[in-house]
């Protein structure tokens, strides 16, 4: 896939890119920079972020939480180039609340849903409960799909365990649900074999023998209660999930696969490509984020060493100590000069052997491949978001 | 000196003399993903195989990492543990594997538990609950401290859990707790309650945060301290920071970047690069020591720890000298590493 036929995909064509990949590879970065560029390219722009980093959040104006987009101010956005029909603004998510308002909004009524928030299960449960964080964030990204504000969400996936929780984790619940199992527990009247269910229930029965003998008395019911005041949103809950993953898999959805050069970073990202594959998501492209580059471009020459470079280090001391006076450290800091080139063209090396795997995985599918360079330092405002938005979309990789 | 040997040479941190991590005979290591707590876990079995200790690394992922590091063939190690290099056992804990091995030891035969991870309705229930795979991993892990040899001694010396990234790490040693306060009666309590004791004992177990000298792990690493101390109640007494940038200039000529920069494009003959670009590779390392150096001194400030500083590896930690070195540094003094 080439550039521009990357920028189309996943900045004017989508309503919605998720980024994907593992944490601390700058994913909310990558989100940031694609959503300013889609804004200067004319669209109205959200971008939905789980954790941003402090300076990052000060960049897109985040400091207050509260599930509320914040407008980047137009002076602000004239700077870098966004058009009048364009905008930005930019949210942090709150995923507890998220997934409280989501109880709010399907329990069956006031007493069911203080029954469930207030059930100790769901207290303890609710921000580990299987992958409900992760469906959070994709639950509100379906509600502001919902406003005609913005025409695009870009939204950084949470750090996740298991890669795709936010897709799979609802279906999970879902079955969960409506297991045997849970039938049983919650309506054991039911269940007791008036309509011939005995049967099948036999194997149900064993497991919850099982877990009684394990935990004692009271448990149990406290998980009965919880899940009987849960089934009753279950049937908002299942529609909602089925419209979110009909969304996220659907043609107004581009995915984009974050990773970092390190090794520990590559490994993991194949690891998420094989469950984007198995689950068929349409992935547009690979950005690897914070690769070493050599300044000239290309691979890094061979740099003579010590043995064969007297002369090419006298002539670079020579050149370093010119109107220093004697005292001048000249040959150590040429020394240092040379030994800088070195070890840096021994990264820029590294990065690429330890980026091919995944490139030709990711190529070899037709996707679009782009490395951003490392800057120096750390990228914590606007304008360096818009160079990143640069190296992303406006040079070539 | 090459750059590369050179340690930081500024002194952060370390203000009293730390007990040695090979004491313990429970060390988690956790941190923010891609800051290396793989290498650490690795790094620091070979420092206690050297101090002449039987150790076992404890992988919880669905990848086998430490094996790699360890030895440049290494077959795979799984659930039952394989010894990879002299005095290293690598072991991978599966929950699902760990839960049937519990659950044959509750019930004192195999075939009821077969039958019930057979059950659909309990695979359906082992996929939506929380909590269990985190319990029944630390169940495990507790039951390999447990072990013994004829002679009575503790099967392994040292245990070393190379635990997920600090979210999830933080998720893992709090489940006991939850637990604890779910579940009022049982064997589960019990020894859910056995596993707490385990890792709130400042004696038997230590967590130890692997952080990079840049803004999120920092940010990431100070709030995990900070839960650490008025939550999770385990100890926790210095920060791994890795891959540290060493000085690369001489102090004397701390610009030396910016020398390069100004020296015309004629001054050099062909074999050396352009002096822009000496100056741009000048640059970016200047900018990574100064980047790091800065966030090492926020690290010791925000957390009130020592920290033990782990260079930087240009040759990258596939090298076979690389884990030796990280080794040496890692069970050094923080002050000794600073030196």
């Amino acid at each position: 896939m080439s550039a521009p036929e990357f920028a189309q995909r996943t900045l004017l064509k989508p309503r919605i890119v998720v980024c994907v990949g593992c944490g601390g590879v700058g994913k909310t970065t990558i989100a940031a920079a694609i959503g300013i560029e889609a804004a200067r390219r004319g669209r109205r722009v959200l971008v939905l972020t789980i954790d941003p980093a402090r300076r990052l959040a000060d960049a897109l104006g985040l400091r207050a939480l509260g599930n509320q987009p914040q407008p980047i101010p137009r002076p602000t956005l004239t700077r870098l180039e966004v058009p009048d029909q364009g905008n930005l603004s930019a949210m942090m998510l709150d995923m507890k609340r998220t997934f409280d308002d989501l109880v709010e909004r399907f329990a069956d009524g006031p007493e069911a849903r203080d029954r469930i928030l207030e059930n100790p299960i769901y207290r303890h449960a609710s921000d580990a409960l299987a992958g409900s964080v992760e469906y959070s964030a994709m639950e509100k990204v379906y509600e502001v799909y919902g406003d005609a504000e913005f025409d695009l969400i870009v939204v950084d996936t949470p750090p996740a365990e298991h890669a795709l929780d936010f897709l799979e984790a609802p279906q999970r619940l879902l079955e969960f649900l409506d297991s045997r199992l849970v039938q049983v527990l919650i309506h054991p009247a039911f269940a007791a074999g008036r309509f011939g269910f005995r049967l099948f229930e036999r194997g149900a029965r064993r497991v919850l023998q099982l877990i009684e003998r394990l935990t004692g008395f009271g448990f149990l019911e406290d998980i009965s209660e919880f899940l009987l005041a849960f089934e009753g949103m279950a049937r908002g809950f299942r529609e909602r999930a089925e419209k979110v993953r009909t969304l996220l898999l659907g043609p107004e959805t581009a995915f984009v696969l974050v990773a970092g050069p390190g090794r520990e970073s590559q490994s993991q990202a194949l690891e998420f490509l094989d469950r984007l594959e198995a689950f068929g998501v349409p992935l547009s492209g690979t950005l690897i984020n914070r690769v070493r580059v050599w300044p000239e471009g290309g691979d890094p020459p061979k740099i003579p060493n010590d043995e064969h470079a007297d002369v090419e280090l006298a002539n670079l001391a020579k050149a370093l100590a010119s109107g220093e006076g004697p005292d001048f450290p000249a040959e150590a800091a040429a020394r240092a000069a040379i030994a800088a080139a070195t070890g840096y063209a021994e990264l820029v090396r590294r990065d690429a052997r330890s980026t091919q795997e995944l490139r030709e995985r990711s190529e070899g599918h037709g996707r679009y491949w782009g490395q951003i360079p490392e800057f120096s330092g750390d990228v914590h405002d606007l304008d360096g978001l818009a160079r990143i938005a640069d190296a992303i979309f406006r040079t070539a990789p | 000196m090459s750059h590369r040997d050179a340690a930081p040479s500024e002194a952060f941190g370390a203000r009293s003399p730390l007990g040695s991590l090979l004491d313990r005979r429970l060390v988690i290591v956790t941190g923010k993903g891609g800051t290396g707590k793989t290498t650490v876990a690795a790094a620091l079995a070979i420092a206690a195989s050297r101090a002449g200790k039987r150790v076992l690394v404890a992988e919880m992922g669905r990848g086998e990492h430490v094996p790699c590091l360890l030895a440049p063939v290494a077959p795979a190690v799984g659930y039952a543990g394989r010894e990879v290099i002299a005095g290293v056992t690598v072991i991978r804990i599966d929950p699902l594997q760990a839960l049937g091995e519990y659950l044959a030891l509750q019930l004192g035969v195999r075939s009821p538990v077969d039958r019930a991870l057979g059950n659909r309705s309990f695979q359906q229930l082992l996929a939506a609950a929380p909590g269990w795979r985190e319990l029944i991993t630390l169940g495990k892990v507790w039951h390999l401290g447990k072990m013994t040899r004829d002679d009575g001694q503790p099967h392994y010396d040292l245990i070393v859990v190379d635990a997920p990234s600090t979210g999830h790490g933080l998720t893992l040693l709090d489940v006991p707790r939850v637990v604890v306060s779910a579940v009022r009666a049982g064997p589960l309590r019990r020894n859910a309650e056995r596993v707490e004791q385990m890792l709130v004992d400042p004696e038997h177990t230590l967590l130890l945060p692997v952080a990079l000298a840049e803004e999120l792990p920092t940010r990431e690493t100070a709030e995990l301290v900070e839960r650490l101390r008025h939550r999770v109640g385990i100890a926790v007494d210095r920060v791994i920071v890795n891959g540290v940038f060493p000085r690369p200039f001489p102090q004397q000529v701390p610009d030396l970047d910016a020398r390069l920069a100004r020296l015309p494009d004629s001054t050099l003959s062909a074999n050396l690069p352009r002096p822009s670009t000496l100056a741009a590779c000048a640059h970016h390392l200047r900018a990574r020591f100064e980047l790091n150096r800065h966030y090492v001194g926020e690290l010791a400030h925000l957390t009130g720890l020592p920290v033990v500083i782990l260079p930087y590896r240009f040759e990258g930690i596939e090298h076979p000298e690389s884990l030796t070195v990280l080794a040496d540094a890692l069970i050094g003094a923080p002050r000794a590493a600073a030196a």
